[in-house]
């Protein structure tokens, strides 16, 4: 987090994940091109308040590439259609293929920046205790914090196993082969040694009256506002109405 | 014993985090080394429904999804799992129950008998699958794959057969397996992965479609294209492209689990909810 | 006042129980050491005692446990920690890996009992002074020595307040310096009014620390004294314990010829 957060940073966690949710849900409900394009211009709009924008488009874009290029070739190339505009080898590409590429490029576009938006400007933590101050379990709290913990300490220990597996002489450089074949000794331990931390971790947590029933008084308090509380149920309001409509075929 | 659908005690708290970390990484690692339609994101789900129920499994499926969009910053942030969600939890559910019904459990030295009807049963799910999953969108009776008319392009035709091979290839190797380990309990794990992996495609299939035009991002959206170019609607290309990768994915995420359970040891797995259960412990 | 009285235990899944007859009384506030081999059944003694066997890991329990007055038998985990706590050998995962700071880690006992805010805060400053490790309250816990990582782990049980604490070899898996740290940090203890029951390899921890010695051999108690008299005990080697090295030293003294007895400074 910044260390000047901006007004949009500073906004209740459930707020800013009603915003992400209700703009990516809202992207793929809305369908053409006005809705997403629009959608992607609040979004980069909330960003530059949060001084976030540059970050969320490049991040946004590079997330996006590989399945942009996909979407390109499923789509344009290969959708049934009846102008055809150009031909390589067995495929043809149709006017059809085209649009439905662009409007589901723009689609993914526009859920991608909205994510990424509450992503770069909320800490996944502080939605958690405050999902659980509102009377989610505080199970469940844990289940979430714990793997947001869990996947950069497996990726360190996959690191460590790693090098002292290289220390054996393990190849892991070259050929797609070798780099397979390197992959499989590391993946074994780095799972079994997870596994069996699992025991000694759940007697710890016993000791500290983890199974326990009940509510608990946490420490600290993300702050809300009357306003933000208006604003996401207009939100999820908008949201309803607009796939009830969908639904309606409106 | 009997039907369990699973509890959340400390253990099974304290491990679903971890499972779904594993699913995260591997998923993400897996992904990005090889092209090929295996992407090993399910092997924490399908380990945590083994040893704690068909309801975590389902759990951990979800929130593997959910936090993998939300919650995670790079480099192990995916926009796109989210909408996914919902395999993820049938996957879970499905792995949760095969392994109370007995599916994950290793039979070590079976004798020949059972071991053939193994193999034979194995052949009927795997012919059966592909009796019906491909070849009806292929043929119109006679075997000239992906297109009903006679222009085939070579080049369909020769996928058709590449196809074809791989399937033959699948069931060689399984036969292999069974023959080779003398445990019928691969014939099992083979039909319990084989199952989750076609209900997965069928129900993944309209969500790439809707949500994302059909596409995963991975080398198997070539397959897609070539199936719409045949003549399919997007539908049901995303779904044929789905039954050739999704069967093969959740077959070799069930035998990993299958693996790992035999290589933990014992005491590890008799103290979680369902562990004796799903690996088939006798006092010892 | 923590009683076990013909305690006998079998793990789930096998078929002979590890400890037998063990009849054992830690009293208030007192000090005890538990020496024995390897696979002799301290850890498995520590387990029943904090109650997690057969509460969390399952099993068969014989006898009863009995802690202030209180049978124990069938109660649910969390009414054994506060009563009585128990540390391990790893700090890496005795750290729960989901706070942000260590006086969060600190504070998660006490939360989890359901505490109003102010009094897990009294708690959690206390718990740290006691240990003398305020100035650790801001450091990420993932990022502690091993040492650090342990006087942490200590802290957040003595947290929860329970009469008895249980350390199953705390500095098994330290470097010397986490050693001389815990081994500090336990000396202190002594003061508060917590029982303590120690297992370890490690006898000169032990030394000057405890009171009391109880050494286990084959699942049974075969000596239960004072703690300068059992670990100069020459039946010791035989029981799978090594010395205190002064008791070494002496020893090998003894055996060039020079009569010598090693006391404590």
């Amino acid at each position: 987090m910044p260390a000047t957060p901006s007004p949009y940073h500073r906004l209740n966690p459930l707020t800013k994940v009603v915003i992400a949710t209700v703009g990516s849900i809202g992207a793929f409900a809305l369908g053409g091109y006005a809705g997403p394009l629009a959608i992607i211009a609040v979004t980069l709009g909330l960003a530059t308040v949060a001084g976030v924008v540059r970050r969320l488009t490049r991040a946004s874009v590079l997330l996006s590439l590989p399945i942009v290029i996909s979407v390109i070739l499923v789509s344009v190339f290969t959708r049934a259609g009846t102008t055809v505009l150009f031909v390589i080898g067995p495929f043809d590409a149709t006017l059809e293929g085209v649009d439905f590429a662009a409007q589901t490029v723009i689609r993914l576009f526009a859920i991608s920046t909205s994510i990424g938006l509450f992503v770069l400007t909320t800490d996944p933590r502080a939605l958690v205790l405050d999902l659980e101050r509102r009377g989610v379990s505080p199970r469940f709290a844990f289940v979430a914090v714990a793997t947001i913990e869990a996947v950069p300490t497996l990726v360190e220990r996959a690191a460590t196993i790693g090098e002292s597996q290289r220390a054996r002489g393990l190849d892991t450089e070259g050929s797609l082969r070798a780099r397979l074949r390197g992959l499989l000794p590391i993946v074994g331990p780095v799972i079994i040694t997870s596994l069996t931390d699992v025991e000694e971790r759940s007697l710890a947590l016993e000791s500290r009256a983890f199974s326990r029933p009940g509510r608990r008084h946490l420490l600290w308090a993300m702050p809300d506002s009357a306003p933000e509380r208006v604003l996401r149920w207009l939100l999820l309001a908008a949201l309803v109405a607009l796939i009830a409509a969908r639904i309606a075929g409106v | 014993m009997g039907f369990s659908w699973g509890r959340f005690d400390t253990r099974t708290l304290v491990l679903i985090p971890i499972a779904i970390a594993i699913n995260i990484v591997l998923g993400q690692t897996v992904s990005s080394v090889l092209k090929v339609p295996i992407y090993l994101d399910s092997i924490g789900t399908v380990l945590v429904g083994v040893l704690a129920g068909p309801i975590p499994g389902l759990v951990t499926g979800l929130v593997t999804n959910l936090l993998w969009t939300y919650a995670l910053p790079a480099p192990f942030h995916s926009d796109f799992a989210a909408p996914f969600a919902p395999v993820a939890a049938f996957i879970g559910f499905f792995a949760g129950v095969a392994a109370q019904w007995g599916f994950m459990r290793s039979r070590p030295n079976t004798d020949w008998g059972r071991l053939a009807i193994g193999v034979v049963v194995v052949v009927l799910v795997i012919g059966g699958i592909g009796f019906y999953g491909f070849l009806p969108f292929y043929t119109d009776g006679s075997f000239s794959f992906f297109n009903p008319d006679a222009t085939a392009d070579p080049f369909f035709t020769i996928l058709g057969y590449l196809i074809g091979i791989a399937i033959v290839g699948a069931i060689v190797g399984l036969i292999g397996l069974l023959v080779f380990k003398r445990d019928l309990g691969v014939a099992y794990v083979a039909i319990a992965g084989l199952i989750c992996g076609v209900v997965s495609a069928i129900i993944s299939a309209p969500i790439a479609a809707g949500v994302f035009g059909g596409v995963t991002g991975s080398g198997t959206d070539f397959l897609v294209a070539a199936f719409q170019q045949a003549g399919a609607d997007l539908s049901t290309a995303v779904l044929q492209q789905g039954l050739l990768s999704d069967p093969i994915d959740k077959t070799v995420t069930f035998f990993v689990v299958f693996v790992l359970l035999q290589a933990l040891s014992r005491r590890f797995v008799a103290r979680f909810p369902q562990g004796e259960k799903a690996v088939g412990l006798e006092e010892a | 006042m923590l009683g076990l009285h013909g305690i006998g235990y079998r793990y789930a899944g096998f078929a002979r129980p590890v400890i037998f007859d063990i009849d054992l009384d830690i009293a208030d506030g007192e000090i005890v050491g538990l020496v024995g081999a390897n696979e002799a059944g301290k850890s498995t003694l520590c387990l029943v005692a904090s109650g997690l066997a057969p509460g969390s890991i399952r099993g068969t329990l014989t006898g009863s446990l009995t802690i202030d007055g209180v049978a124990m038998a069938g109660k649910p985990l969390h009414e054994f920690s506060t009563r009585v706590g128990i540390g391990f050998q790893n700090p890496a995962t005795q750290l729960s890996g989901v706070t942000g700071s260590v006086f969060e880690e600190v504070a998660l006992g006490p939360m989890n009992l359901g505490l109003p805010a102010r009094e897990t805060v009294e708690r959690t400053k206390a718990a740290l002074a006691m240990l003398g490790i305020e100035d650790l309250a801001e450091r990420e816990p993932r990022r502690l020595s091993g040492g650090q990582g342990q006087l942490v782990v200590i802290a957040s049980l003595l947290a929860m307040r329970p009469g008895h604490l249980i350390l199953d070899e705390p500095t098994a898996q330290l470097d010397p310096e986490g050693t001389r740290l815990v081994g500090e940090a336990l000396r202190g203890l002594g003061a508060s009014g917590t029982a303590l029951l120690i297992a370890e390899h490690r006898t000169d921890l032990l030394d000057g620390l405890c009171s009391r010695i109880i050494v286990i051999d084959g699942g049974r108690i075969v000596q239960d004294g004072p703690a300068a008299a059992t670990l100069e005990d020459r039946r010791l080697v035989d029981w799978g314990v090594d010395p205190p090295s002064r008791v070494r030293l002496a020893t090998a003294l003894t055996t060039q010829g020079i009569d010598a007895r090693i006391a404590l400074p």
